[in-house]
């Protein structure tokens, strides 16, 4: 049966990877150097395939079709849109995919079906995919299943289904019969603004709401996770901190495990995070 | 009030360098040409891609704070902001000061549609 061997949740910030590409600047170091960290973790790991969770910006899905749970099954993705080519620089390319864990994941005569979700077979990724997986992964060669979250078009899913969505993929991997070495990656953000007056300060909209954050997953509180993160507190840390939820997936994927990395790094885009849990 | 449909719109003129373009050039016939999609046999879009006059005004006229306090969606507000703005109005630096002073005085309004 397929193992889940590393659970990891990063950022995805767009402005933080395009300030990372040249000279590392020497407000990012640190950044730069949880990055390098993880890359190393991730080879070390050798992953056959990452189950990657993440938000869709607007770019596969717009409020006339807002799926709340997707899973991508194709055997090749793009990667990168155009309106991203042009805003961060991030050029569009191909991302090699896993149709058979992808459909294994949706539910089928063996697996209760906990969860109902939608389904494409022409996923296209964006940033928030595609950042975590040039960061860590930069040749792009481990398949892929995308499973998109939506943390952008309220109304969005309570807290207690993205713990839900852990659980559930975290029995689902560990039912395909294969024997591939899975990756799960959540892809977020911790207190977070955009389009809001808070926007862009230069450091977190609500350090408070971070360093809870940050304690939830060193300490494995999945419960304290799921009860402090409500849709009205989430606004309160800042208008784009919903994506935090996937950690939360990430977090119930591991059975409430404490991350052995866990940790909100200053950066001039607000607290970046950075969550590793060991699975053996 | 039609929140959706200048989310809608918000999101045509970002995902598209030609519909930037275009926009750029002269929203008001680009909101012509969108809004026109009505007249047409199968339009697109729900009520034809009619925005109020309201709604209308504040996007020809690059109102970030008006679009904001209608509850339109931030994180589409923001990239409609930057793709319009920067460069040929403003830089990035003055488009963040004048989008927060346009839209700090309406605090987090709802915007779900």
């Amino acid at each position: 049966m397929a193992e889940i061997v590393g659970v990891l949740g990063v950022t995805h910030n767009p402005l933080m990877w395009a300030s990372l590409r040249e000279t590392v600047p020497p407000d990012l170091a640190h950044v730069a150097a949880n990055f390098d960290r993880l890359r190393s973790h991730v080879a070390g790991l050798r992953p056959d395939v990452i189950v990657l969770v993440a938000s869709d910006h607007f770019h596969m899905f717009m409020m006339s079709n807002m799926p709340a749970f997707l899973i991508g099954k194709a055997p090749r993705m793009r990667a990168g849109h155009p309106n991203e080519s042009r805003g961060f620089g991030l050029e569009t390319t191909m991302v090699p995919g896993d149709p058979g864990l992808g459909a294994h994941l949706l539910g089928g005569p063996d697996l209760a079906p906990v969860f109902d979700f939608s389904f494409s077979d022409e996923p296209w990724i964006d940033h928030s995919f595609l950042v975590p997986l040039l960061l860590l992964t930069p040749d792009l060669d481990i398949p892929v299943v995308p499973v998109f979250s939506n943390c952008n078009a309220p109304p969005i899913p309570v807290a207690a289904r993205f713990a839900a969505l852990g659980s559930y993929l975290a029995e689902a991997i560990a039912t395909f019969p294969s024997a591939q070495r899975v990756l799960l990656v959540g892809s977020g953000h911790l207190a977070h603004e955009l389009g809001g007056p808070r926007q862009f300060l230069g450091v977190s909209p609500d350090p408070g709401f971070d360093e809870k954050a940050v304690s939830w997953m060193a300490e494995g509180d999945l419960e304290g996770a799921v009860a402090g993160t409500g849709f009205g507190r989430l606004t309160e840390a800042g208008n784009e901190s919903y994506q935090f939820l996937n950690f939360i997936t990430c977090l119930a994927a591991t059975g409430g495990r404490q991350a052995t990395m866990a940790e909100g790094t200053p950066t001039r885009f607000g607290n970046l995070p950075f969550f590793s849990w060991d699975m053996t | 009030m039609s929140r959706y449909m200048v989310n809608k719109l918000m999101w045509d003129v970002d995902r598209s360098d030609e519909a930037l373009a275009r926009f750029k050039e002269d929203p008001t016939v680009f909101l012509d040409d969108w809004e026109s999609l009505a007249e047409r046999p199968f339009p697109p879009y729900p009520d034809g891609g009619h925005l109020t006059d309201t709604e209308r005004a504040a996007v020809e006229s690059r109102d970030y704070g008006a679009l904001y306090a209608m509850g339109v969606n931030p994180f589409l507000l923001w990239q409609f902001a930057r793709s319009v703005s920067v460069p040929d109005e403003l830089g990035i630096d003055g488009l963040i000061t004048s989008f927060r002073e346009a839209v700090a005085p309406h605090g987090y309004p709802d915007f779900y549609t």
